[in-house]
């Protein structure tokens, strides 16, 4: 039965996935984190790196959720079609 | 790392699509409801402007669920919603993959003992800290070690490009806010604008 398995399928399991790779992405999240949290020009263990994605992503959310809120606010005085208006406008700039 | 222009532009195209949907005026929605339909859209719009990705699925799923969402996605999403709704097809295959993982993980370690400790102590290491990526990353439960990095990544780039946009979005309709409020009220200051 496993023989029947296409070989391309069996071996994309992490035996082909370098720790080059791995280190890889982790050095790339740990560019997009915010300066605040990790200086960016040291190399900081991957454990930690994925301690402050999970506290990024978290703020970012937060972040996003405010943002909804004071939109809701401001389109609460804000006839729709001028809010339409300035979407477009900001689809322009 | 950047988002292209690209996914601006359908980002904001589609919050547009959604604040039409929704009618966000004062008159037909209550603060809350209004708050939810803009977070939904702004979603909506990041999963959309993104593309295919595996966490742009499971956003679009998990905004599903809730049944309240479904009329919402379908009227701005329109033939969209169908093709985002499809079962990824190689989901089946994750579950099996995590069994073969780990078999070949013992069978590395007893291999090559000496030469691959190190790589699969940073696999360990790595397995233990995604387990609380796979709850804040859309889909992450049945995304493998790589896999959820790789969309981490990616998903982090979009959220920051999603509140960047929003705010954006909030300036500009503050400013016209302003404009068309001055225009209304002080008539002097387009003559003295145009005299200098």
């Amino acid at each position: 039965m496993s023989s029947r398995r296409p070989r391309s399928w069996q071996s994309s399991s992490a035996s082909r996935i370098t720790d080059e790779q791995i280190n890889d992405l982790v050095s790339k999240l740990q560019a997009v984190l915010p300066e605040a949290r990790i200086r960016r020009s040291d190399r900081v263990s991957a454990a930690k790196v994925l301690q402050e994605t999970c506290n990024y992503i978290r703020s970012l959310h937060r972040e996003v959720d405010d943002l909804s809120e004071r939109l809701s606010e401001l389109l609460a005085s804000t006839e729709s079609s001028s809010a339409q208006a300035a979407v477009i406008r900001s689809l322009l700039m | 790392m950047q988002v292209a222009e690209a996914f601006k532009h359908a980002f904001l195209k589609q919050m547009l699509l959604g604040f039409q949907a929704s009618v966000v005026s004062p008159k037909s929605m209550g603060f809350q409801e209004r708050k939810s339909a803009i977070k939904l859209s702004a979603d909506v719009a990041m999963a959309v402007a993104r593309g295919t990705r595996k966490w742009t699925r499971g956003l679009i799923a998990g905004l599903s669920k809730e049944h309240q969402n479904r009329s919402f996605l379908q009227l701005i999403l329109g033939e969209q919603y169908e093709r985002l709704m499809k079962p990824c097809h190689s989901s089946w295959k994750i579950p099996r993959c995590k069994k073969i993982v780990r078999r070949s993980l013992r069978v590395c370690c007893r291999r090559k003992k000496k030469k691959n400790q190190v790589g699969v102590l940073a696999r360990t290491l790595v397995a233990k800290r995604t387990q609380e990526l796979k709850i804040l990353v859309p889909g992450g439960e049945s995304m493998d070690g790589f896999s959820l990095l790789d969309e981490t990544l990616d998903y982090v780039v979009s959220l920051r490009a999603q509140a960047d946009l929003m705010q954006s979005l909030l300036t500009t309709i503050e400013a016209s806010k302003l404009r068309s409020h001055s225009k209304g009220t002080l008539p002097e200051r387009k003559a003295s604008y145009v005299g200098n």
